[in-house]
């Protein structure tokens, strides 16, 4: 583990949160570097997605500390806002605005939050909708837009932040099996331009092919970390195995 | 991944949420026939009597339908008042019922408890005289107070069911990018929110319109009032209150129906 500080984007430290009698995160530590690609894999209920959404405190934990590019994130003190206007999220029901067109989901929160202009929220929606794919669409409504398409929305809207981390909540679990391609293209071709990247997902493909580390988690626990080359051809752990040849 | 797929199609088949409020005026759909042909037998009905009467009974009742326009424009008056003060503090009962600050849901539930145990009649009397103690306020402005106080709750109600209907990935979505709650809410929930209000308000705005008739009891002219006034005079109780009566069911019909129309546009909009 590198000790240089500047590099570290995200520092979990002892981080626990329950729901009721359940740990879903259990002495959770972890450092992830500037511009690292990270993937959270494991079994529905281990915890990765509640160990992404605490990163942007969409949970709050319970005991520990999360440090987001310097700044602690479970001080109370914190704006948590402003921290998160730097962490991109997607969510694997898209949560695109239905009542917005495309290129207003885009602006939106450009507008609001970042305070710029119509204008130039336009210009930097209409590039990214271009390279997500999907310019033709600027003017429509997400209802007539197909999963895919919704979500590439939805990716091109977060990155409209100019955000430092984008987190990707299994992205392509709730799509239809011929548009996992197309989304998992626009990450990939993402994942090339240096943003640090946290994806909880199931695509063992896109695991292998962007990852720098594998995280497999159980039970709220880290079980078992590695480069992907470690994980696919030789896991340590035995429930890690397990897992690989379920889903694999 | 069974599971996801299972959940995805739950997703799918969730009907759109609706509010049902029993209280008010049946406003008619397409859908509903026999409720449409009810409505245009007592609409057309009420008018065809109305013009009987008046025609072949001029002495008194073209006397009294010439005696109350000036009560008709005042329950209005009332009506639009106190729905518009009505949404105001709905809104933020709304939003204090599903506050997390706990003093905010407090007051916000107290005051929907207080007012929804509480007969209109009786708060209209109550506030009438309890803001006569304080302020001197006209009669007027009094009874749109009490009545907005009253609606105020259970717009409130029907604001906390819209906004709880939007989901709550919405609101997650909202936040990740960095807008405030308060943000998210004018930009993304509240939008969004208002397609499954707007039914049940239509509803509040006919049902306000009859109870205002209460607000006779005060020193306001409405539509009733002016009713009571004439009858009083001429000893022709009968003949006032059939009429005033069947002017309230056309204004309410009539009402109900522009509702509907309205409902279907927002409908063909939605998006």
């Amino acid at each position: 583990m590198p000790t240089d500080n500047n590099s570290v984007m995200v520092e979990m430290r002892e981080v626990y949160k329950y729901f009721g009698q359940l740990k879903a995160l259990d002495n959770v530590s972890l450092d992830i570097h500037d511009g690292e690609k990270l993937v959270l894999i494991g079994p529905s209920g281990s915890g990765k997605s509640t160990l992404l959404r605490s990163i942007n405190q969409l949970e709050q934990i319970d005991h520990g500390r999360i440090v987001v590019d310097g700044i602690d994130i479970s001080d109370p003190d914190t704006n948590i806002n402003k921290v998160r206007e730097e962490i991109g999220m997607v969510f694997q029901s898209f949560n695109v605005f239905p009542h917005k067109t495309v290129l207003d989901n885009v602006n939106l929160a450009q507008i609001v939050v970042r305070k710029r202009s119509k204008k130039e929220a336009s210009k930097i929606s209409r590039e990214l909708l271009n390279k997500v794919g999907i310019i033709e669409k600027v003017n429509e409504y997400p209802d007539k837009l197909s999963g895919g398409q919704q979500q590439r929305v939805a990716i091109a809207r977060a990155l409209a932040m100019k955000p430092k981390i984008m987190l990707f909540d299994e992205p392509t679990s709730a799509l239809d099996p011929e548009m996992i391609g197309e989304v998992l293209d626009v990450m990939i071709k993402l994942a090339k331009e240096g943003i640090t990247m946290i994806v909880v997902t199931h695509e063992m493909g896109f695991a292998r092919e962007v990852a720098d580390r594998v995280i497999f988690m159980d039970y709220g626990a880290i079980i078992e970390e590695g480069t992907p080359e470690h994980f696919f051809k030789n896991p340590t752990q035995e429930r890690t195995k397990l897992f690989l040849n379920q889903i694999l | 991944m069974v599971e996801i797929k299972d959940k995805k199609k739950e997703k799918r088949e969730t009907p759109r949420p609706v509010i049902a409020v029993g209280d008010g005026a049946a406003i008619p759909t397409k859908e509903d026939v026999g409720l449409f042909t009810a409505w245009r037998v007592s609409f057309v009905g009420a008018i065809a009597t109305v013009a009987c009467l008046v025609i072949f009974s001029p002495d008194p009742y073209w006397r009294i339908l010439k005696f109350l326009p000036d009560g008709i424009l005042v329950t209005f008056q009332v009506t639009v008042a106190a729905i518009i003060l009505a949404l105001i503090i709905g809104l933020f009962t709304g939003l204090g019922r599903i506050s997390k600050n706990k003093i905010i849901n407090g007051i916000a539930s107290l005051y929907v408890e207080i007012v929804r145990g509480i007969p209109l009649l009786v708060q209209l009397f109550y506030i009438y005289f309890a803001l006569g103690r304080i302020v001197n306020v006209p009669a007027m402005a009094s009874a749109i107070i009490a009545m907005a106080v009253c609606y105020g709750a259970y717009m409130g109600e029907i604001f906390r069911a819209g906004i709880e209907s939007v989901s709550s990935g919405q609101m997650e979505a909202a936040r990740s990018l960095g807008m405030s709650s308060s943000q998210a809410m004018r930009h993304v929930i509240l939008p969004q929110a208002i397609k499954t209000i707007l039914p049940p308000i239509g509803n509040e705005f006919v049902a306000l319109l009859k109870d205002s008739s209460l607000v006779s009891i005060l020193a306001v002219s409405d539509l009733l009032r002016r009713g009571r006034e004439f009858a009083a005079e001429s000893f022709n109780y009968f003949e006032t209150y059939t009429l005033v009566a069947l002017v309230y069911l056309i204004i309410t019909l009539f009402l109900s129906k522009l509702i509907s129309i309205m409902e279907d546009r927002v409908g063909a909009n939605r998006q």
